[in-house]
């Protein structure tokens, strides 16, 4: 599904990754931790086409990132839900409006767009805002509103960027219970993250980041 | 459906949004295309005086004192039989003398002390409303020159050709001019268009993110700038128009134009919706140059 082969990333000066090969199957949950810095989130841009490599080759779906034509970029994105790290929602639109957008771009009929969206609100309990203005969200609502937004199409593929980063200890253990239920259906997921919490929920597959490179890689059972 | 509702939504709030830069687009534009509009408006009252111009063409067959009756009732056959001719009238010397005191009663004193009737008698040819009517005039002069009995053939033609001659001149002058126009005005909305683009760089980034295509999200500056545009257009030929209304107030007799009578226009309804289209046809070039040199730097 994912496979990274010796893949470099530089951003000026100092090395995100180095030389980090990685492969990860359908329907696996893997959990990224690692020290601030260590590469997670540069780890996620590159899957997801957010980021190109230096130098190594990285396959989502059987499909070269490195190599894609920069239009079909967007549809490879469309297969893939991503949790940002700082959320990215649009400021002047409601709750509901950032999570329809997806659904809009992929265009889909409004009937089928209204029970996703309300479906993946329910999810993250962001229902009862739909019609609230994301500027005006506390950090651990618009979490959850891109959480909600990253599931809203039922991706193959969710990428989570420290998703419960802003939560409670009550909320991170309701999220975590969705991203497990998500992984269940077959999604492939990949979090990052640094809560011990959520990594003793998952209890799964971990990859240890470290200035860059795999220091671990365990647990692959299950 | 629901995407193009959105795209339109879209294109919508970047006007509302960038309100004065949307107000300084159209205005700008409007006065560019009423520039150019200018330049039409005054070719196409060239073109429609010209028209009627040649609508009224004249010929004047002046005969020889000394013609037989057989040849003038030729000359009559010959001018009957002439299919570009739509009507002839004979006017004998007397006539003709009569006319020269009704029109000119100051200068009568000029003929008097002559003695006999210096005027010639003439046919007065009036060719048919056709586009080649002036061509048609100089191959008539030139046939009928040569029969007996006529000794001059005077027509319009000189001034036919002048005003025809302008009117080409005023061809390339809209043309040259709108083209410098054009580039203006598409220039004017790509830069309105591209502060629009940089303003909203985080949205179009969070687009792109959740999977956006460059056209998706290229789509609603195209609508901005085609209604841009095309209120550009509009504005364009309001400004047209009253400018029209205060010019023909000042020269309401257009008579002095060859004798002819001919009256300015506005003009036709087609040429108005053309110009609000060409509005909004470089609205959408000037918004696609900044939106697609933008993409271009970025991926
Ligand atoms: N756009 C960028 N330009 C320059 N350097 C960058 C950029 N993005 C990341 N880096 C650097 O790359 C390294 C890895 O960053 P990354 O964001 O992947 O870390 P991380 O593991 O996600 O950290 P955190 O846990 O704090 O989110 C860091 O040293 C960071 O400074
Ligand atoms: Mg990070």
């Amino acid at each position: 599904m994912i496979q990274l082969f010796h893949v470099t990333k530089h951003y000026e000066g100092c090395i995100a990754l180095s030389d980090l090969t990685l492969r990860v199957e359908k329907g696996e949950c893997v959990l990224i931790t690692g020290p601030s810095g260590a590469g997670k989130t540069t780890l996620l841009k590159l899957i997801f086409g957010a980021e190109f490599p230096d130098d190594g080759q990285i396959l989502v779906q059987n499909r070269n990132i490195a190599r894609l034509r920069s239009t079909d970029i967007p549809f490879l994105r469309r297969t893939m839900g991503f949790v940002l790290q700082d959320f990215k929602l649009l400021p002047h639109k409601t709750v509901y409006e950032n999570v329809e957008l997806p659904l809009i771009i992929r265009g889909l009929s409004s009937f089928d767009a209204k029970r996703k969206v309300s479906e993946s609100l329910r999810a993250v309990g962001m229902d009862h805002k739909r019609a609230t203005n994301t500027s005006v969200l506390s950090a651990g609502e618009q979490q959850r509103v891109c959480i909600a937004r990253a599931v809203v199409n039922s991706p193959i593929i969710l990428l989570a960027d420290e998703p419960t980063g802003n939560l409670d200890p009550e909320l991170t253990y309701e999220i975590t219970e969705l991203f497990k239920a998500i992984n269940a259906r077959g999604t492939t997921v990949m979090l990052a993250t640094h809560n011990r919490q959520v990594v003793e929920q998952i209890n799964g597959r971990m990859i240890k980041l470290d200035c860059g490179r795999l220091l671990t890689d365990q647990g692959t059972i299950s | 459906m629901k995407r193009l509702m959105y795209l339109l939504r879209e294109a919508m709030r970047g006007l509302r949004i960038n309100r004065a830069n949307t107000i300084i687009g159209i205005i700008t534009t409007a006065f560019t295309i009423a520039s150019f509009g200018v330049f039409l408006l005054l070719y196409h009252n060239v073109r429609t005086i010209t028209g009627s111009l040649q609508d009224q063409i004249q010929v004047i067959i002046y005969l020889d004192d000394a013609i037989t009756n057989q040849d003038k009732s030729a000359l009559e056959l010959a001018l009957k039989k002439e299919t570009h001719i739509e009507s002839h009238t004979f006017l004998s010397k007397e006539e003709a003398l009569q006319d020269f005191h009704q029109q000119f009663p100051e200068e009568a004193y000029l003929l008097e002390g002559i003695g006999d009737n210096p005027l010639p008698a003439s046919f007065i040819v009036t060719i048919a409303p056709a586009p080649q009517a002036s061509s048609h005039v100089s191959t008539l002069a030139t046939q009928v020159k040569t029969l007996s009995g006529v000794e001059h053939v005077r027509y319009s033609q000189d001034w036919v050709e002048r005003v025809t001659l302008f009117s080409s001149y005023l061809e390339i002058g809209a043309l040259s001019v709108g083209i410098i126009l054009s580039l203006a005005s598409v220039t004017i909305i790509s830069n309105t268009v591209r502060l629009a683009f940089l303003a909203r760089r985080e949205e179009i980034e969070i687009l792109r993110l959740i999977g956006a295509t460059g056209t998706f999200i290229a789509i609603p500056y195209l609508i901005e700038g085609a209604v841009l545009g095309a209120l550009g257009g509009g504005l364009s030929l309001g400004l047209l128009r009253g400018g029209f209304e205060i010019v023909r107030d000042n020269i309401r007799d257009l008579s002095w134009v060859g004798g002819v009578q001919a009256s300015i226009n506005f003009f036709p309804i087609q040429m108005s919706v053309m110009l609000v289209m060409a509005g909004l046809i470089l609205g959408c070039a000037g918004s696609a140059l900044s939106v697609y040199g933008w993409m271009k730097i970025r991926t």
